[in-house]
């Protein structure tokens, strides 16, 4: 009977995403264009690599663009971000070289940071980094994965934010890092920047098994039956509309890695057996044997999630005892 | 030359001291250098979950008597347990800033450990592969090593009558010689207990900080706690921010917050070196005052005994002067009686005088040898 | 003779055990004691430390370490501080001071070493220790000491029971003069070993700096209990002087009498200022190591109390009495700091130790061990009231009236 409802969400769900991949695009683009923000703030803006002294041959951090918006509807306070309370932008005291007014916090620093230190007579900054990773840990729908997987800082993950370079000329890049650059021209190049991404395609549940049977180990428990397809699309489903998911889960496979961790990603990863052996690899301490790799994933998920059941010490709700 | 030798030599030193400073300087700084390829266990509390597993495992590995409770009863992690001469380990819940966790309490196994420096009896060795074993057969049962112990482990069987020994974690020496795994280790579902070279758990532990940004509090108990011990213990950190917002509450709060192990009933305050140590100050004083006392003491005898004979001999000399004094005195009398009365009365007078003399010197010795 | 009718055994009757049989309160209450002591001796023996004692494994030492070896050994300092300032500083005078302070040193340490066999697991591996000696433990080094200081205390005490014993074996007189002959080597070797000893107990303690409240704990705990050992020693001659003339007065000759008082004056003024150096040191060594914020919570109360009723008041009344030479001061002085260390041993090893643990996992003697504990002093005091009624303790022998 479960199953049949999670059939006809998984349906629901295909349909969804099928609408949505024979319209790319359009219904995130109007709302860059068209909708403004209540504050009265830019919708979307470039966020250059301000500098006092730029580089002469005009090279720099790719730009990024930033949906005011998004954010603005994200956040219950300007302060969040505008730690000061004074509503001007980022780099009006974060330079890439850092300047007295932003008590030489660089720009780097300032968008990147997380090891913020609390302060006790003031507003405690964030910063773009520190805000995410916030999010990952502390809401529900995240935290599971988030948990147990610390994303791999690489270039895609970078590319994730900075990726405003090919929506601007040369010129306009140079007055944007000299800080020159007018507000409209800026807003315009945001626009276009914002109307031209595509968002990421995932795989479905559909593409993974209905359920796994998990057997490699059982002595003192019955193989463990492990209803993948459920726990993929329960888990999508709660992020489906979720706005930071989409844009940082930026491959197909992204969310199948939690589990399927280490090796590449793909649609048909290699089985947990391969790298984690029955007893523990001495050659790999860190490694963990194949019963604890399975008990670290499931419960720490669960728990980074705070599923109550079952719970972590009852053993046969999972696998049922051998008679 | 291992450590104990070592000590033994030092214990032994002062005498022969020189004989030995070869010895000496091929072991290096005086302090003992653990053994570099000895084993340990990193114990990750974020992963315990407090199933007892490893309880259950000790208990049989190491035939110890069944426990009144199964071990398949969790409840009983609540309560504060330690170690006893029963139950080698035991794993007990902790409240971390609001959130449960679980710690397994066994024997740290020091690398210069303190209950082997305490043992009169020499019933303690830590050995290469970096377990503390103790042998019960010379065990004198004075329970020093357990006042010496800062992680309060060893347990004594107080119920026994004519054989009780001191009992602890063995780091399943037996079973690490055959190549297997320590019980507790071998029975975790959860690798919250990774074996392995100790220098190979500093990297891993310092790996799991450093990749899981936020999970773990920056700090490895026993890379040097109490001169470093071959199991240690991650703690989970948890901010007690997030529990409360309210700031006066979250501040007094932060400013306990590094003390996650303390929480977690691991003192963080028990210095860097080997506990042993801090006694090696008053037993290096030892030869000194074997030394130096019976000169001092010989030194206090020889001048009083001077000054008592200088005393004596003045007083004597004394008195040989008062009685020539005296003689000198009587024989002027005596003449003067000869001049004026004639001979006969002289004679009468002297042979008074001299008995006169005489009684006085019987009745003053008899009283000074009543007080001798 | 006659003075006071002093029994002295003769060949035909050498024992005296008459004093034993009389019905008196005292010997009435020792009978008891002595009686349920061997009960209980017979259940630790048979069926386990922890059948009478409320040791446990977080509390390893009580009260048989904390009282019968802590206390014993430190109490008996008399045997060492007598005989060094009669023998060593020529102090001639005290003479007569030095053989009951022998024995009681010797019959303190005996003891002590009776009692550990109740504390120990395995009694009968005590000499294991010097089979595998654990050069590195300050255990070794106090088992070491004390074995080799009461041997040292029965050498130096043996000349009482020879004199006793002459009168049926001649041939022992030889023996007594050799002895005599070794007193002041001796003496100086009882010294070290007693500075070694003394302070070791001390040293015990600082390998469990986590365990020992700080007020308590200290670099210096092994110089504090050497320095308080000696103030024991003293205050033990004086305290035990005053029991003795309650008890066994008329086995005292008149030398004895009429020294005893100056000896006490003479002890109290100098553990008088001792106890002010150790007041001084505690003070200094609080400071010193930043334990002031401690002194304000409970333990420093309790600690105020021992540094100010303890240290300090038998200090000042030590002061007065041999200021004026009043005998009832210096006494008053004497059962203070006698009080007073016993309540510092108990301090270090009991109420300040383990004292970050929860109260529930705290140690509270149980009866059983109090009572061997009070087992072992009767049994100190009868086998010295035993060595008084016979042997030339408080008076000297008439056979050996220039022995010194």
């Amino acid at each position: 009977m479960r199953n049949g409802t999670v059939l006809l969400l998984l349906a629901a769900l295909v349909l969804a995403g099928a609408a949505c991949l024979t319209a790319p695009g359009t219904g995130s683009a109007s709302a860059a264009t068209v909708a403004s923000t209540d504050s009265g703030a830019p919708s979307a803006i470039v966020m250059f690599p301000v500098s006092a002294k730029p580089n002469p041959k005009g090279s720099a951090m790719t730009p990024t663009v930033f949906n005011h918006l998004n954010h603005e509807k994200a956040i219950e306070k300007c302060e969040t971000c505008h730690h000061t309370g004074d509503p001007v932008a980022c780099g009006t005291c974060h330079t890439v070289e850092g300047k007295a007014e932003g008590k030489f916090v660089t720009l780097e620093r300032a968008m990147h940071a997380t090891d913020i230190h609390k302060r006790t007579d003031q507003n405690t900054p964030s910063s773009c980094v520190s805000c995410h990773a916030k999010q990952t840990r502390e809401r529900q729908e995240c935290a599971g994965c988030h948990a147990i997987l610390t994303p791999r800082h690489d270039a895609a993950w970078c590319a994730t934010c900075h990726n405003a370079k090919g929506s601007m000329t040369h010129q306009q890049l140079r007055a944007g890092i000299e800080g020159t650059l007018p507000l409209e021209e800026n807003e315009a190049i945001a626009a276009k920047a914002e109307q031209a991404q595509k968002p990421n395609r995932l795989l479905t549940p559909m593409h993974g098994p209905y359920k796994v049977s998990i057997d490699a180990l059982s002595e003192k428990y019955l193989p463990s039956n492990f209803t993948h397809r459920r726990h993929v699309s329960s888990l999508m489903e709660r992020i489906r509309n979720d706005k930071l998911a989409r844009a940082f889960h930026n491959s197909p496979a992204v969310l199948c890695s939690t589990c399927h961790h280490r090796s590449p990603l793909s649609a048909k990863p290699p089985k947990c057996g391969s790298c984690h052996t029955k007893e523990i690899d001495r050659m790999h301490p860190n490694r963990p044997n194949l019963k604890a790799a399975y008990h670290l994933q499931c419960m720490g998920c669960h728990k980074g999630m705070n599923v109550s059941r079952p719970k972590d010490t009852d053993c046969t709700t999972c696998h049922k005892a051998r008679p | 030359m291992n450590r104990r030798k070592f000590l033994t030599f030092m214990g032994s030193a002062g005498v022969i001291s020189a004989l030995g400073t070869a010895k000496v300087a091929k072991a290096g700084v005086h302090t003992f250098p653990y053994y570099p390829d000895s084993y340990g266990v990193l114990h990750d509390t974020t992963r315990c979950i407090g199933c007892r597993r490893c309880e259950e495992a000790c208990n049989i590995v190491n035939k110890l008597p069944k426990p009144k409770k199964p071990f398949t009863d969790t409840t009983v992690t609540g309560t504060k347990r330690r170690t006893s001469a029963y139950a080698w380990t035991v794993v007990n819940k902790y409240n971390v800033n609001g959130k449960d966790f679980f710690r397994k309490l066994q024997c740290f196994h020091c690398n210069d450990p303190a209950c082997a420096s305490a043992c009169f009896a020499k019933c303690f060795q830590k050995q290469p592969d970096g377990s503390v074993t103790y042998d019960g057969s010379q065990c004198v049962g004075c329970r020093y090593c357990m006042i010496a112990c800062p992680f309060y482990v060893p347990g004594f069987q107080y119920d026994e009558a004519f054989d009780p020994l001191v009992q602890k974690c063995t780091f399943c020496e037996p079973r690490l010689k055959e190549g297997k795994l320590p019980g507790c280790v071998e029975a975790c579902p959860m690798d919250a207990l990774t074996f392995g070279r100790r220098s190979d758990l500093l990297n891993v532990a310092r790996a799991r900080i450093a990749e899981n940004p936020g999970k773990y509090v920056n700090y490895i108990y026993g890379e040097h706690d109490a001169g470093g011990t071959a199991w240690m213990v991650l703690a989970p950190a948890v901010s007690p921010a997030s529990q409360e917002q309210d700031s006066k509450a979250s501040e007094e709060k932060t400013a306990n917050h590094e003390d996650e192990f303390k929480q977690l009933g691991l003192d963080r305050h028990l210095g860097t070196q080997p506990m042993g140590e801090l006694t090696y100050g008053a037993l290096g004083a030892v030869p000194m005052i074997v030394a130096f006392w019976p000169v001092l003491f010989g030194g206090a005898y020889a001048i009083s005994k001077r000054r008592e004979a200088r005393y004596k001999a003045e007083k004597e000399a004394h008195i040989e002067a008062t009685k020539n004094d005296l003689a000198a005195a009587v024989d002027a009398a005596v003449r003067k009686i000869e001049e004026t009365q004639g001979p006969g009365a002289a004679d009468t007078a002297r042979r008074a005088m001299a008995e006169a003399l005489k009684s006085r010197e019987a009745a003053s010795a008899a009283e000074n040898g009543e007080d001798k | 003779m006659a003075e006071h009718g002093i029994v002295i055994p003769t060949r035909e009757k050498l024992f005296n055990i008459n004093e034993f049989f009389t019905p008196t309160p005292g010997n009435i209450i020792s009978g008891i004691i002595l009686a349920i002591g061997l009960v209980i001796t017979i259940i630790r023996f048979t069926c386990g430390i922890g059948s009478v004692a409320n040791l446990d494994d977080n509390q390893p030492w009580g009260l048989w370490i904390g009282f019968d070896l802590l206390c014993g050994v430190c109490l008996a300092a008399g045997g060492y501080f007598t005989t060094v300032a009669c023998y060593i500083m020529g102090q001639k005078h005290f003479h007569s001071a030095c053989r009951p302070a022998v024995l009681t040193a010797f019959l303190g340490y005996a003891f002590v070493v009776v009692a550990l066999l109740y504390d120990l697991g395995h009694p009968l591996r005590l000499p294991f220790m010097f089979f595998f000696p654990g050069t590195t433990s300050v255990l070794f080094e106090v088992g070491l000491c004390v074995a080799t200081y009461l041997t040292v205390l029965f050498i130096e005490f043996s000349i009482a029971p020879i004199e006793w014993l002459s009168c049926r074996f001649p041939w022992l007189i030889k023996w007594r003069k050799v002895l005599v002959m070794c007193t002041i080597p001796l003496t100086i070797f009882g010294v070290t070993l007693s500075t070694l000893h003394q302070s070791s107990l001390g040293s015990l303690y600082l390998i469990a700096p986590g365990k020992l409240h700080p007020l308590w704990y200290s670099p210096f705990i092994p110089m504090f209990f050497f320095v308080s050992s000696m103030v024991a020693g003293a205050s033990m001659v004086i305290f035990e002087g005053m029991l003795a003339h309650k008890g066994v007065h008329h086995y005292m000759d008149k030398t004895h009498l009429r020294e005893a008082d100056e000896v006490s004056f003479a002890f109290a003024r100098a553990a008088s200022f001792i106890l002010f150096a150790y007041f001084m040191l505690k003070l200094i060594d609080m400071l010193v190591q930043a334990n002031l914020p401690y002194v304000f919570t409970g333990y420093g109360a309790w600690w105020l109390v021992e540094m100010f009723g303890f240290v300090l008041l038998p200090a000042l009344l030590y002061a007065k009495g041999a200021r004026d030479r009043s005998l009832t001061f210096c006494r008053l002085g004497a059962v203070n700091a006698v009080a007073g260390i016993v309540l510092n041993r108990f301090n270090v090893s009991m109420v300040a130790f383990n004292y970050t643990l929860p109260e529930a996992e705290r140690y509270f003697p149980s009866i059983w061990e109090i009572c061997i504990s009070m087992f072992v002093v009767t049994m100190i005091i009868t086998a010295y009231r035993f060595i008084v009624y016979h042997m030339p303790i408080l008076y000297e022998h008439p056979n050996f009236r220039d022995g010194h």
